[in-house]
Parts: structure tokens; sequence; C-alpha cells
């Protein structure tokens, strides 16, 4: 479904003036995780996404807890629309919702631009989600990368196995 | 997924982050090394080789992406490369949302520009409001002087012809031939 037909309020808690972002933020998001992999290795870059994760995100986590699945359904769609370039769809189920990337707008974009893109990069996702996941007592598993990937967001209930690191793709160009 | 839409909230966000990890210069490396010379390389290429024109290019190019409502005004002359920024599409999101956690959001620009323009041989005159509006000046960096009176390069888009620009409250920070977010000027 076309999110921008929906006749609802947005689940985007901070809103611009325009409906889509400009692509080339995503080259600083690569270049950001870059740095900070440089600087710091892959736990102090792990540590920056928790606590983005806990932090930034505290809005949309305290309306995942509040609203569960529905609501998480939503927020996806609602960003995944606001993102230019990407093929996504997002099926909510009774107990999780998955979102399945058909192609990632970040990593089609770093493409276009012949960017490096740092291989850790799909991983974000992945440590990102699980820490705004935790927050609203859900979980997160990440399956896939390097361009198409599966998000399952899930309630405790549904038991989804622990996140296998080698279902994560590296990233490359 | 960390978005576009939003970015200059995590951005933003971000700044704080390094600060408390690392202090002000982990910041500033951040301005420099992440932005300057990783992200913004299509921006540091154009104006290496390019200089003026190819701050045209850049800009011209992404503060229209940026904000489509054109809320700013590019002037070159030969001389000096101007920008007057009426309604900042980064600053006016965080404003519009009310996010604030690092000191000076507006640094972040002479952060990464400052260390661009010194290595493409210009200097910089700016100030920003704080509130979405500011103006920059390069020149070449042999160059001596003040900046422009109100009005004498962009003439009516001049951003300091805003009645809002200095208006009660407002705290302006200013730059003189400068390359390095550190060479703000002490507040008057």
């Amino acid at each position: 479904m076309n999110p921008s037909l929906e006749d609802r309020p947005s689940e985007l808690p901070y809103r611009d003036t325009k409906p889509q972002g400009a692509p080339d933020f995503y080259f600083a998001t690569n270049a950001t995780f870059r740095f900070l992999l440089k600087r710091f290795g892959r736990e102090g870059w792990t540590r920056y996404l928790e606590e983005l994760g806990r932090g930034y995100y505290a809005p949309i986590n305290r309306r995942w807890r509040e609203g569960g699945l529905p609501v998480v359904a939503r927020y996806w769609r609602d960003f995944f629309a606001a993102e230019p370039g990407g093929k996504v769809d997002v099926e909510e189920k009774s107990d999780r919702v998955v979102i399945e990337v058909r192609e990632c707008p970040l990593i089609k974009h770093l493409r276009s631009g012949d960017r490096a893109i740092v291989k850790e990069f799909c991983h974000h996702c992945s440590i990102l989600g699980q820490a705004r996941a935790s927050e609203a007592g859900l979980t997160m598993r990440l399956h896939g990368g390097n361009g198409s990937c599966r998000h399952t967001y899930a309630e405790e209930s549904a038991g989804l196995p622990p996140q296998d690191p080698n279902d994560i793709k590296e990233a490359h160009l | 997924m960390i978005g576009c839409y939003d970015f200059c909230g995590h951005y933003e966000w971000t700044f704080d982050w390094l600060e408390r990890t690392g202090g002000h210069d982990l910041v500033k490396a951040y301005w420099n090394e992440a932005i300057n010379q990783d992200s913004q390389i299509h921006a540091r290429n154009l104006i290496l080789a390019e200089g003026f024109d190819g701050m045209a290019k850049y800009w011209g190019h992404t503060l229209t992406e940026e904000s489509p409502d054109l809320g700013f005004k590019i002037t070159k002359e030969a001389d000096v490369f101007r920008v007057d920024m009426h309604d900042c599409p980064s600053k006016g999101f965080l404003i519009k949302n009310g996010l604030e956690q690092y000191g000076d959001y507006c640094d972040h620009c002479i952060g990464w520009i400052g260390p661009l323009m010194k290595d493409a041989g210009f200097v910089i005159d700016h100030e920003h409001n704080h509130c979405g509006q500011c103006w920059w000046e390069m020149r070449p960096a042999t160059a001596t002087g003040g900046h422009s009176e109100v009005g004498a390069v962009s003439g009516e888009h001049d951003v300091r012809l805003r009645p809002d620009w200095a208006s009660e409250g407002k705290k302006l920070d200013g730059f003189v031939k400068a390359t390095d977010p550190d060479a703000k000027l002490p507040r008057t």
C-alpha cells in the first residue's frame, strides 16, 4: 500500500516540510560509520548505535511500546515513504511485522554515488533495530543485506531464534 | 535503518555523543574527517578544482535539494562568493521539531567548510543567528579588509536586511577570515 494514500496521521515523530529526505545525506551516514569504526572499532560503533537507538529514537520506541505491532507497521510504512528510492513491502502478521526491503534506498544511493561502503554497514540495521525493539518490549532480527534484506519485529512470544551474525551480508559497491 | 528524512536530527544528536565521548576535539575531527574529507568529497573535488565556479555548482545543487522552496540566495562575483540563507532547511528542521542536544549546531557548517576552504585557498566571513538565518562570504586567502557592507553584494537578498536578523534576544556568532570553528568571535 502506498503510505501516502492512507488517511491517518504520520507515525514519524520528527516532520519536515518536504515529503522526502535528501539522499546525499546517506553519504554522511556511511562516512560517520567509517569515522566511528576507525576511531573506536566495532565495539565503539556498536555502543554508538545502541545509544542512538535508546536515546534519539526514544519517542518512537515509546509509541511502539504503547501501540504494539500495528504502530510498528505504520511507522515503517511512513519511514520508507519518506526515504527516496527504495522498494519496500511492510506486512503485519499476528505476532510480527515483516519488512521486505527489495531495494535498499541507502545502498542504492551509495552505489550510484560510487561511494566505498563500510563492509559492516548492514549490521547497523540489526544493532539499531534490536536496541529500539528492546526498548519497546519487542525483538528484532535481520536477514540479508547488501541491497536487499528482511527486517522482522516481533513480540517476545513469537520466539524468534537469536540473531545469527552470519545471516547479515557484508556491504560493498 | 537510519534515514535521511530526519538526518539533521540524528546528525545533531551525534555531535553531542561525540562531545560526551571524546570532547570538542573529537567533534572537530568528525566534521573534518567524516564530513569534509569523506561525505562531502563531491563538494571538495568541485571546489578544489574550480573555486567559485565549483562552489556555485555544489551549493546550487545541494541547497536546491535540501531547500526546494529556495530559502537562500547565491551571489558570485569576481572576488567573492556569497550565500544568504534565509530559511535553513537543516536548522529549521531542528527548531520545528524541538531538537537541541548540542551547544551550537550551526558550527557544523564551518566545521567542515572551513577546512575545505583552507585547502582550496579561501577564507570565510560568516555570521549565524541560531534561528535558521546566516550569511557566508568566501574570498581568496590573500584577501584583506572586512566583509561586505549590508546589501553591497547580494542587494535586497542580504539576510542582514531582515527585520528579524538580529532582533532582541538573538545572539549572533561571527567569523572573520576564518577556516576553523574555534575562530568564533567573542559575542558582543
